[in-house]
């Protein structure tokens, strides 16, 4: 009855020619609120439903706690999965809904109605059991689902974008309240999205997804300062990380616009130097470049450069008067720049010491 | 001015259509003088159900309804149950040759009858069902099957997967989830399917006419004809009094059962 | 393995009253089969080349022909007609659109008979309408002469099927967006070119479906032409399935039957085969 972790070893899953999972390894601790994040097609969803038993993998192996679960069918994991579409039972009332799982477990009808009763409480469902789905919004729906995923206190929840079909409001409402849940009840929680902001606002750790591979996996903080290659440094933040690839000799970065001192150990010749655009500060500094574009948002403004040939995008403060065609000075924040191997893509380890002008 | 020219342009169209049907039921009621009176009279005269009364208890009409009753219901019961499962199967499993047995199906909805009636007929002989309702049974399932499953394929594919899945996960086997969850989701389609079951069944000749030559096994389309033909001279009244009672079924779905039939319309043959 | 096991069923009576019965016919077709005793002995292609040699098969052939492409062209035009029709907004529109389908769910047998007492020479009500109108002089033989039974039976056929096409178009044009005309509108679009811009195009897909599916019904048609006209007078109206028919049980001549329901099935092909690739081409989608 406490949380169990969730271990996938070596899973691929391929459905005929096309290969969704490409021998996925990740370990995420009991009680712990990992996100799968990754652009459509990355096969975030594939790997939620193998966990779920929906999915065979087709080779690998796949642990919740310490059983291996590969030929154990769905109901009997002891996990529950919110759908992205709710799959709500339509004929059924909400009541209904959420006390079917109860029912197949054998459950009595007298503790059934116990439980559900428990759970409306919880999410404040009480005046809406005796209605069917159609007639509810798609937030009361969204908690139905919540509720019936909820009432069986599963060892390892498993979400499969499930804010995506609510409005923003309601959206960020929810995630709060996943949050406290997570909080409250301790148990392992598996979240599938698309959307940056819920995976780093609510989870322990992000496992980015590529392609059917892990780009990284690590708490938030760490995808957001410390990208370990140059597609997780490219999808998470908005706007993105600034890119700009250049020449490296003697620990030396060299580009139209910008050169920069790094101490590293055993760089390559090409490599890409990564800015964030709040690192880019616009007003004086050793760098020069164009303004292309301004965007401002109320609070701050988006500015778009052309540096030496590359677009560089910028955060500034919503009162900076900048204007298309302006020639502008910058400098870049030296301890917040990264640096990737162009070929590789992978993260260096890298720091700059001094930042200057190229000629 | 518009609106009122084209109101009565539609509906005079409709009527003209529905005129033939309009006529069947008004000669079912004139005397039998009355029909052979030149110009024919659009009105009748007087009304009289005695038509009806010599249909029911003087000629072997109830027998034949009877028979079309058995036939249809058998046929629609044994069709879409058989067919339920199986368009369960196509949509919601993966096995080898699933891909090619659904266009199979859809082959098999357009073979043409005269093709496999010869050979069934044999078969039946052989069987030594010959003459029998159960013979017809076993041959409207083979323009049925294909229909029904084709039909039921399609309401199928309409429930969303995620739907079985939530079953799965909640706890329940997969024949649990096709109870619990899918069956009452496909009902509507399952209705429409064997709405069409049945009119099709009831409406179907060429096998009766092939496979049944004796009275007491004959369903009412091959029946009435022979009646037709058996009789010395025509008697139009008592044909229209039995065309009038072939398709009082049909009113009584078409009445209140019109949803489901249009539903499965768009389902069958003309959309995916 | 479930799922092999709930197919199983429709599998087994497939194989039982499709497959099986499909290559049988084949294989009859290459006997010389008696029909009331069932005997026969192997004639391997004679069949076929008695049935090519002969000029009835052919004759049958372009009677079927002549049938499907009038009747067809009958049921789509009448059919677009009436769906445009009852897409409009008309009193008692649910009962319109059940008498204008009604038609299409009568058996062919009562079609038929309602009719064959229509056409009736002496009685009929339509002999008597047309000369009250003029249009007539004599009463006319609408079934015992030519062309006439093949106008009659085509019409009858437009009649009982045409509801088909209503259906389908009806349900094609609920979906069409209402914003599609308001942008024709304020292009410029009058009513006319509203319908062959906007509707035509929206409609051609399913009009394509329809046409295949009921192309291929109304070549296999048996039962209302055998019940108007039997094929006659003669051999006048008598298409391919009428022939089998004859074949079989008027000629005794099973083998040679079946021969002509292959032949047949041949010619079928072609639509089958384009139909099945239309609908591949949906599901694909």
């Amino acid at each position: 009855m406490s949380a169990a972790g969730v271990t996938f070893t070596r899973v691929r899953k391929a459905f005929g020619e096309a290969v969704a999972v490409k021998g996925l390894d990740l370990a995420i601790r009991p009680g712990e609120f990992v996100s799968l994040l990754g652009p459509s097609g990355c096969g975030k969803t594939t790997t939620l439903r193998m966990l779920a038993g929906l999915e065979f993998p087709t080779s690998g192996e796949i642990m919740i706690g310490d059983r291996v679960v590969n030929d154990v069918a769905p109901g009997k994991r002891d996990i529950a999965m919110v759908f992205q579409s709710y799959a709500l039972y339509p004929h059924m009332t909400v009541g209904e809904n959420i006390a079917y799982p109860l029912k197949k477990q054998g459950m009595a009808k007298a503790e059934r109605a116990t439980q559900v009763a428990r759970i409306a409480a919880m999410l404040k469902l009480e005046a809406l059991l005796d209605r069917k789905p159609r007639q509810l919004s798609g937030g009361q729906q969204q908690r139905v689902a919540l509720g019936r995923a909820l009432v069986r206190s599963p060892k390892v929840f498993l979400l499969d974008e499930p804010l995506s079909n609510l409005d923003a409001k309601l959206r960020a409402h929810m995630r709060a309240e996943l949050i406290e849940l997570h909080r409250t009840l301790g148990r392992t929680f598996v979240y599938v999205t698309h959307d940056q902001l819920e995976a780093m606002t609510m989870s322990d750790r992000i496992a980015v997804m590529e392609g059917g591979e892990l780009r990284q996996f690590a708490p938030p903080r760490e995808v957001y300062d410390r990208p370990a290659n140059l597609f997780v440094a490219g999808f998470i933040g908005t706007p993105p990380m600034n890119t700009l690839p250049g020449g490296f000799t003697d620990g030396t970065f060299s580009h139209p616009a910008i050169t920069a001192r790094f101490t590293v150990t055993g760089a390559p010749a090409r490599v890409v130097l990564g800015v964030r655009p709040e690192d880019v500060l616009i007003g004086q500094g050793p760098h020069r470049a164009t303004v292309r574009v301004v965007e401002p948002t109320g609070h701050e403004t988006i500015v778009m450069l052309d540096a030496g040939g590359s677009p560089l995008t910028a955060r500034a403060p919503a009162e900076a008067s900048l204007n298309p065609g302006d020639a502008v000075s910058f400098a870049l924040r030296a301890e917040k720049l990264h640096l990737f191997d162009a070929e590789s893509q992978a993260r260096l380890d890298a720091r700059a010491v001094t930042l200057g002008e190229s000629e | 001015m518009k609106r009122v020219a084209f109101n009565l342009m539609a509906w005079t169209i409709v009527l003209v259509t529905a005129f033939p049907l309009i006529w069947m039921v008004i000669t079912s009621v004139k005397p039998q003088f009355e029909l052979f009176r030149i110009p024919p009279t659009f009105w009748p005269e007087e009304i009289t159900f005695e038509h009806y009364r010599r249909l029911l208890w003087e000629t072997p009409f109830l027998t034949f309804m009877r028979n079309s009753l058995i036939l249809s219901f058998s046929t629609t019961v044994l069709v879409v149950a058989v067919a339920t499962l199986g368009a369960h199967s196509l949509v919601r499993f993966r096995y080898p040759g699933r891909e090619r047995l659904a266009q199979l199906v859809l082959f098999t909805y357009l073979l043409p009858s005269v093709v496999l009636i010869l050979p069934l007929y044999l078969m039946m002989v052989w069987l030594g069902v010959a003459n029998s309702l159960l013979s017809l049974v076993i041959a409207y399932t083979s323009f049925a099957l294909p229909y029904a499953l084709w039909l039921l394929r399609s309401f199928m594919q309409g429930i969303p997967d995620d739907l079985e899945s939530a079953a799965l996960v909640d706890g329940a086997t997969r024949m649990e989830a096709f109870f619990d969850v899918i069956l009452p989701q496909a009902l509507p389609g399952i209705i429409s399917t064997s709405l069409f079951t049945f009119i099709l069944s009831w409406n179907e000749y060429l096998y009766a006419l092939v496979l049944v030559n004796t009275d007491s096994a004959r369903p009412l389309t091959t029946g009435v004809m022979s009646m037709l033909v058996s009789s010395f001279n025509i008697e139009w009244s008592l044909l229209m009094a039995a065309s009038v009672m072939m398709s009082v079924p049909l009113i009584i779905i078409f009445a209140v059962l019109q949803k489901y039939l249009t539903r499965g319309f768009g389902a069958g043959g003309v959309k995916g | 393995m479930l799922g092999v096991m709930l197919i199983a069923p429709c599998v087994l009576i497939f194989c039982a009253v499709i497959v099986y019965p499909l290559v049988s016919a084949v294989y009859l077709s290459l006997f010389n089969i008696f029909t009331p005793t069932l005997q026969g002995n192997f004639v391997g292609l004679q069949n076929y080349a008695e049935l090519f040699a002969g000029e009835e098969f052919w004759r049958s052939l372009l009677n079927t022909l002549i049938w499907t492409v009038c009747t067809l062209f009958l049921q789509v035009v009448l059919g677009v007609a009436a769906a445009l029709m009852l897409h409009q907004a008309i009193v008692f529109r649910a009962l319109a659109r059940s008498l204008i389908l009604f038609p299409y769910f009568v058996s062919t047998v009562v079609a038929v008979l309602v009719w064959r007492w229509l056409f009736n020479d002496l009685y009929g009500i339509l002999n008597h309408l047309m000369m009250w109108s003029g249009l007539l002089q004599m009463p006319l033989d609408w079934l015992g002469s030519m062309p006439n039974a093949m106008v009659s039976i085509v019409l009858v056929g437009a009649w009982k099927y045409f509801p088909f096409v209503v259906i389908a178009i009806l349900a094609r044009l609920q979906t069409i967006p209402d914003q599609l005309y308001e942008a024709a509108t304020i292009d410029g679009a009058g009513a006319w070119s509203r319908f062959t811009d906007v509707t035509l195009p929206q409609l051609k897909d399913v009009l394509m479906v329809v046409v295949l599916l009921r192309a291929i019904w109304d070549f296999k048609e048996f039962d209302l032409i055998y019940l108007m006209t039997g094929g006659g007078p003669l051999i006048a109206t008598q298409t391919l399935p009428l022939m089998v028919y004859k074949e079989a049980f008027g000629l005794d001549a099973m083998g040679r039957a079946t021969a002509v329901a292959v032949a047949m099935m041949a010619v079928m092909l072609v639509f089958m085969v384009l139909y099945l690739r239309r609908m591949g081409k949906e599901e694909a989608r």
